[in-house]
């Protein structure tokens, strides 16, 4: 079990590219759910990246429980950090339960194959995921709140302390965009270091434990969701164009508005 | 227990399959022999029997060798094209891409200049002889040369970017095919070399011998044994390499073992038989028409299938055009052409983009 993630000092940029993140200094403990937040090209998705271990630093250390992650190799690592990406080909020809499987890929043996235990992570994580029904089918046929939690169970299958989340309910209907926040939420209080990047700042204050700004490159602020879903921290980052407000219960939302807001007429 | 009875029954099926085109691969034939007279001569192949009359035996051995490594060129070139397919996430590509078939062309030929008067059909009884052994020799050098070079150029830092890899195949292949060219059109004049040149690109099963086989499944035995390492693998890059990598593939290493693997068995069996097209390309299709859609099954099946597809293609062609009948390389690109257009037509229909 990991205890602590920490990005130390990282600086990354692509090959004979601008530098895209600036000594970013993050920390997330075990049972933490991080929302990643900052506008397009901020350098979110890079630093989920980086954290994962699947680009090569140009300075700083993700640590894990004080461990470099470059030490690892690709097969360690996936034992420790378990990535659901925003992106994946349709895979028309992979029925759902051998793509869960391949969560279980840096623990099954070469030469024994999967074991009853490796059958058994799988039906867990669907049934943790709410995915049971897409037992057997392809994953070009699943729509695409299933196949979100089809993705994701692949991740809880995986087993690893450290789940890196990008950007999970693009494309999704608000009712399973709360259903995917939920699961994660109910992951990182089972134990689990969650760092989800998205761009849904109210599902982000709901269910984050904490959330972190990412601006340019840098991160600009991280602290809990009452300290910064605040004009003053996020106007400098999305500019001005922003209603604030809270719930009946309280939790802070924004919501999206013209600067000059027209009221319809009548 | 259905599953356990049909991963069984399997090998049963492919061996029944292939004993049978074996057999029926060695009766045919100008001189048509008895399963009797075929039965006994095999066994005397092997010391267990007394030898037939010698012409008889000769006849015998020669077919017997002949679809061996008919055998051993339809697994190799299909457990390549399953190996590239999967490398390239196509399910288009084949072989041929990385460069193999034309540096094999290549280096043909340049044997085929060194000795200056080499023609398969003319060479029955001097199979041992120098010729035979420098045609396959350095079509398989220059086939592993060329897509040595492909995978080199191709890389950077070690690493090599698929598209990278595809195009880099391109241009080399122009290269080489310029080469080839070139070499054809300098030797116009000289009908034997020029005969010899174009008969080894439509490709032949005549005249092979054990040495030919021992190239063919040496070869295939040591790609075979690349399987167990990039099978599972194979399948988790379908999502992406950084989606494999991320679940803990080696994705460097993957695609180095599953590039040279892949080389060595197609360049072993283009420098056996010669450019045989579309094996390759369609083996590992009809395995997924037959639901095989993952690696870990697909590249094992593609083994046994492609024996069977290229032998039973050769057999039945021979059964019904008789001895006159075309090459089995004519013969496959003569259907393999419309075959691919075929999958092109029903990929696009399948994913709208392309």
């Amino acid at each position: 079990m990991v205890n602590q993630l920490v990005a130390r000092d990282v600086c990354f940029a692509y090959a004979n590219g601008p530098r895209v993140l600036h000594d970013v200094n993050l920390e997330l403990a075990r049972g933490e759910l991080v929302s990643l937040v900052g506008p397009n090209g901020s350098g979110k998705s890079t630093l989920l990246r980086a954290i994962a271990g699947l680009v090569e630093l140009d300075r700083g250390d993700v640590l894990l429980d004080g461990r470099p992650l470059r030490a690892a190799s690709p097969r360690e690592r996936a034992l420790d950090v378990a990535v659901v990406p925003q992106f994946l080909p349709s895979l028309f020809d992979v029925r759902v339960e051998d793509f869960v499987l391949g969560g279980r890929y840096a623990r099954i043996d070469r030469w024994v194959g999967p074991k009853s235990s490796d059958r058994e992570a799988i039906e867990s994580s669907l049934a943790a995921c709410d995915a049971i029904e897409c037992r057997g089918r392809a994953m070009s046929e699943l729509s695409g709140g299933q196949r979100q939690r089809v993705v994701v169970a692949r991740a809880v299958a995986q087993e690893a302390a450290v789940l890196l989340v990008d950007e999970p309910t693009t494309s999704l209907d608000p009712d399973h965009q709360v259903t995917i926040f939920e699961l994660l939420a109910r992951l990182a209080s089972e134990g689990r270091i969650v760092l989800v990047v998205t761009h849904e700042l109210n599902l982000a204050a709901q269910f984050s434990t904490a959330l972190a700004v990412l601006h340019e490159g840098r991160l600009v602020a991280r602290g809990s969701v009452d300290a910064l879903m605040r004009r003053e921290v996020l106007s400098s980052v999305y500019g001005e164009r922003l209603h604030f407000g809270r719930t009946d219960d309280g939790c802070p939302f924004v919501v999206p508005r013209a600067r000059l807001a027209r009221r319809p007429q009548g | 227990m259905t599953v356990r009875t049909r991963v069984l029954s399997a090998p049963l099926w492919y061996g029944l399959l292939l004993t049978g085109l074996m057999a029926g691969s060695v009766m045919l034939g100008s001189s048509a022999l008895a399963a009797g007279e075929v039965l006994e001569g095999s066994l005397a192949m092997l010391g267990l029997s007394e030898p037939l009359e010698r012409s008889a035996q000769a006849i015998v051995e020669l077919r017997v060798w002949r679809a061996l490594c008919t055998l051993g060129v339809g697994a190799s070139l299909a457990l390549s094209g399953g190996l590239i397919q999967g490398l390239f996430r196509n399910a288009l590509a084949s072989p041929s891409l990385i460069g193999v078939t034309g540096g094999a062309s290549l280096g043909a030929a340049f044997a085929i200049l060194i000795v200056g008067g080499y023609a398969p059909r003319l060479v029955l009884e001097s199979s041992v002889g120098l010729d035979a052994l420098l045609v396959p020799l350095f079509s398989f050098v220059m086939a592993l040369c060329t897509t040595a070079l492909v995978a080199w150029i191709a890389s950077a830092r070690g690493r090599a970017s698929v598209t990278t890899l595809l195009l880099v195949g391109i241009a080399v292949n122009m290269c080489v095919a310029g080469a080839f060219a070139a070499i054809q059109y300098l030797t116009l004049e000289e009908w034997e070399i020029s005969r010899a040149i174009l008969a080894w690109t439509f490709g032949t099963l005549d005249d092979r011998s054990g040495f030919h086989c021992l190239t063919v499944f040496g070869g295939l035995a040591v790609s075979t044994l690349a399987v167990p390492f990039v099978a599972r693998e194979l399948d988790l890059l379908k999502g992406g390499e950084e989606d494999a990598e991320a679940l803990g593939v080696d994705v460097a290493a993957t695609k180095r073992v599953a590039l040279v693997a892949a080389a060595l068995a197609a360049s072993a069996a283009v420098a056996v038989a010669g450019q045989i097209a579309f094996v390759g390309l369609v083996v590992p299709h009809l395995l997924r028409l037959c639901g095989q859609h993952s690696y870990r099954q697909l590249l094992w099946h593609a083994l046994p299938a492609g024996a069977a597809f290229l032998l039973g293609a050769d057999v039945l062609q021979r059964w019904l055009f008789g001895a006159g009948a075309l090459q089995p390389g004519v013969m496959m690109s003569v259907v393999g052409g419309p075959f691919f257009l075929f999958l092109l037509v029903r990929s696009r229909r399948e994913v709208s983009t392309w």
